[in-house]
């Protein structure tokens, strides 16, 4: 170990009490912002998961024109067939198409405006999750049954259950009416009362007939067994679909482009508070190093007096700070891995968090995630700010005299 | 040579001092008044055939037609045959549907009475609402203009406050036989978003009518929808059991 090492260790447990409340505070900090950036990672990720898994999925390959202009006739061709080939190509089951129409949808009673999602029934429930919240009834037993699943806010407003029929009047792709007379097969409920209220599935094979689409439709939609693999996936499905000319695939980000920006605002708040912790914890070290080398001035005027340089003297009192930060980061990353680590298992719930999760379609537990990035990001921020704190203290001894120094009280 | 001028001036100052006194008399809510009872007249009947424009394809439709009174209407299509059978009943302002792919009459729910109707640039409420214009909004003659040997009187009608109407404003020109030559729809932002216009005003069962119409947005020229009227008769007596449901449903006519 290097002499201005070792001085600098000793000198800090000259003041055992000093160090510890510096370095507590940094232990402190650091815990909390372990834990915090864990959790805003787990809760955004929990964000996307739920938003995307109503309907978006995590890529979809469309019609080139139809993300910015969704309208019935940017609809492509083979759909079916496509997605079946995507299936086996990617080896992937997470993949199915649909097709999107809009119509008026009554009972026997009222009229509603209706989104309807033509759904594959064998793989729709792998891409999104509304046929796993059916309250009632079943999901569809064939892509040609004349059936519909419809959400529980628009089953009270028509007055429906299950069995009942109703009947769908809209525009086909060729512009000629739309007809039809479905049975209300299952009554989902996904918490999200616009989902409840204004989205129903039909099997794609019958709806593909009921709107004249023989075997068009508006889009395939295909989940990542995780976020990370989104980038990688979104390439190999380009490379796959590079013959059909009108084609693009899109990643979620294109799809639902409010969700990364509420993200980016949250990040932008939350980074403001942390800001503010991390700026109180750099003052107190500035405080206490700024104290130590003044209440020093006497032995550092000597040492200097002994031929010892100033920036030897600098070096040791940033060493210092090294110390400590050093610690504080080592404690309070370990504690606060090991917190945020068992409440990624057990998950994260205080008062009130329930009713919000139940608003925003969430779980009403948080599970935070625990990565380097969110374990070091705040904590090696402290490391570093707490060094830079140490600067002004350290410089300093620049400016010392070695025989004013001396006999300075 | 100055006689011709002279005569010239003379009937210049004189077709002016007319025209005056006449606009006086015609104020611009009894002139739209006029227009819509020369277009609809006390009742109607009508073949109208119906092109719905897009930029990579089109599509027509025939249809029949039966209007009494303001608020009565019954319209039946015809022409393709995938088609034929669909109809719409309004009445006032009330609007149903029916679709014999499914045999079943739907009321048309207020909520969807600014959605398209039938698939084109018209919308429900174009259609079943059409004189409204003469209560529910303020009109002001903007303009006279001379045009093709007839006066055209440039109105503008503004809605009044506790009006349900979408609309900033309409603007209207009607021509001094009463055809209706532009019906323009502005929103709030003062706008124009979208105008119907008679592109061929031609004599048809015995008056002169904007025999095709054509509605269209100008954010999108390369869509509109044009109503070619084929055939029309005016003032003929129709049973009132002409516009019920059951006649929607089963046609006798």
């Amino acid at each position: 170990m290097n002499i201005t090492l070792r001085m600098a260790w000793r000198n800090l447990w000259r003041h055992k009490r000093r160090t510890w409340l510096t370095v507590g505070a940094m232990i402190f900090s650091n815990l909390l912002l372990v834990f915090m950036i864990s959790l805003q990672f787990g809760s955004y990720r929990m964000m996307i998961d739920n938003t995307l898994k109503t309907y978006t999925g995590h890529l979809q390959v469309q019609h080139k024109k139809y993300n910015d202009d969704p309208k019935m006739r940017n609809s492509f061709d083979n759909i079916i067939a496509l997605s079946k080939k995507l299936r086996t190509q990617l080896n992937n089951n997470n993949i199915a198409a649909r097709g999107v129409a809009f119509a008026m949808t009554s009972s026997a009673t009222r009229s509603y405006g209706l989104q309807l999602i033509g759904v594959e029934p064998e793989f729709e429930p792998n891409v999104s999750n509304l046929s796993g919240l059916i309250r009632q009834g079943h999901y569809f037993s064939d892509s040609h049954a004349q059936e519909i699943m419809i959400g529980r806010v628009l089953a009270r407003n028509l007055d429906v259950s299950i069995g009942d029929e109703l009947t769908l009047l809209g525009s086909g792709l060729d512009g000629s009416f739309s007809a039809g007379v479905v049975k209300v097969a299952g009554i989902f409920e996904s918490g999200n009362n616009d989902i409840d209220r204004s989205m129903a599935q039909l099997p794609l094979g019958y709806f593909q007939s009921l709107f004249s689409m023989r075997k068009q439709g508006h889009n395939i939609a295909i989940v990542a067994n995780s976020l990370a693999q989104v980038k990688d996936l979104l390439k190999t499905v380009s490379s796959l679909i590079t013959e059909r000319k009108e084609l693009v695939v899109l990643d979620w980000d294109h799809l639902q482009p409010g969700l990364k920006q509420a993200i980016q605002a949250d990040i932008a708040s939350a980074w403001f508070m942390y800001a503010v912790l991390i700026v109180l914890v750099a003052f107190s070290v500035l405080n206490s190093q700024l104290m130590s080398v003044l209440e020093r001035t006497r032995e550092f005027g000597t040492m200097m007096a002994l031929g010892v340089k100033p920036l030897r003297l600098g070096s040791l009192i940033i060493s210092e700070a090294f110390i400590m930060s050093s610690l504080g980061l080592l404690i309070g990353v370990a504690l606060g891995t090991v917190t945020a680590y068992y409440m990624s298992i057990a998950g994260f719930a205080y008062p009130g968090l329930e009713e919000m999760a139940v608003k925003f379609n969430m779980p009403d537990r948080i599970y935070p995630e625990v990565s380097l990035l969110s374990i070091f990001l705040g904590p090696g921020i402290v490391f570093m700010s707490s060094l830079l704190a140490s600067i002004y203290p350290a410089a300093r001894l620049f400016f010392l005299h070695p025989v004013s120094a001396m006999r300075a009280v | 040579m100055k006689y011709l001028l002279l005569s010239f001036m003379f009937s210049l100052f004189s077709s002016l001092a007319h025209a005056t006194p006449l606009d006086m008399r015609l104020e611009a809510r009894e002139l739209i008044q006029r227009a819509m009872d020369h277009w609809r007249g006390l009742s109607s009947y009508s073949e109208v055939s119906m092109t719905i424009h897009r930029a990579d394809w089109q599509r027509s439709m025939s249809m029949r037609s039966w209007t009494k009174g303001e608020k009565t209407s019954l319209v039946r299509v015809t022409k393709p045959k995938k088609d034929a059978g669909n109809g719409t009943l309004t009445k006032d302002n009330n609007m149903w549907t029916f679709a014999p792919k499914v045999n079943r009459i739907i009321k048309v729910p207020s909520s969807m009475m600014s959605q398209s109707w039938m698939g084109s640039d018209f919308s429900n409420k174009d259609i079943s609402k059409s004189t409204d214009i003469i209560d529910q909004y303020e009109h002001k003659i903007l303009q006279i203009k001379k045009q093709d040997g007839h006066r055209v009187y440039i109105i503008e009608s503004i809605p009044h406050e506790d009006a349900a109407i979408v609309w900033g404003k309409e603007v209207l020109r009607i021509r001094d036989d009463f055809v209706l030559l532009e019906q323009q729809f502005w929103d709030q932002d003062n706008i124009l978003v979208k105008t119907m216009q008679a592109r061929e005003i031609k004599k048809l069962g015995g008056r002169m009518v904007g025999s095709i119409i054509r509605m269209g947005k100008l954010a999108s020229p390369d869509e509109w929808t044009e109503m070619s009227i084929q055939n029309i008769r005016f003032d003929e007596s129709f049973p009132d059991s002409l516009f019920t449901l059951s006649s929607l449903r089963n046609p006798r006519r």
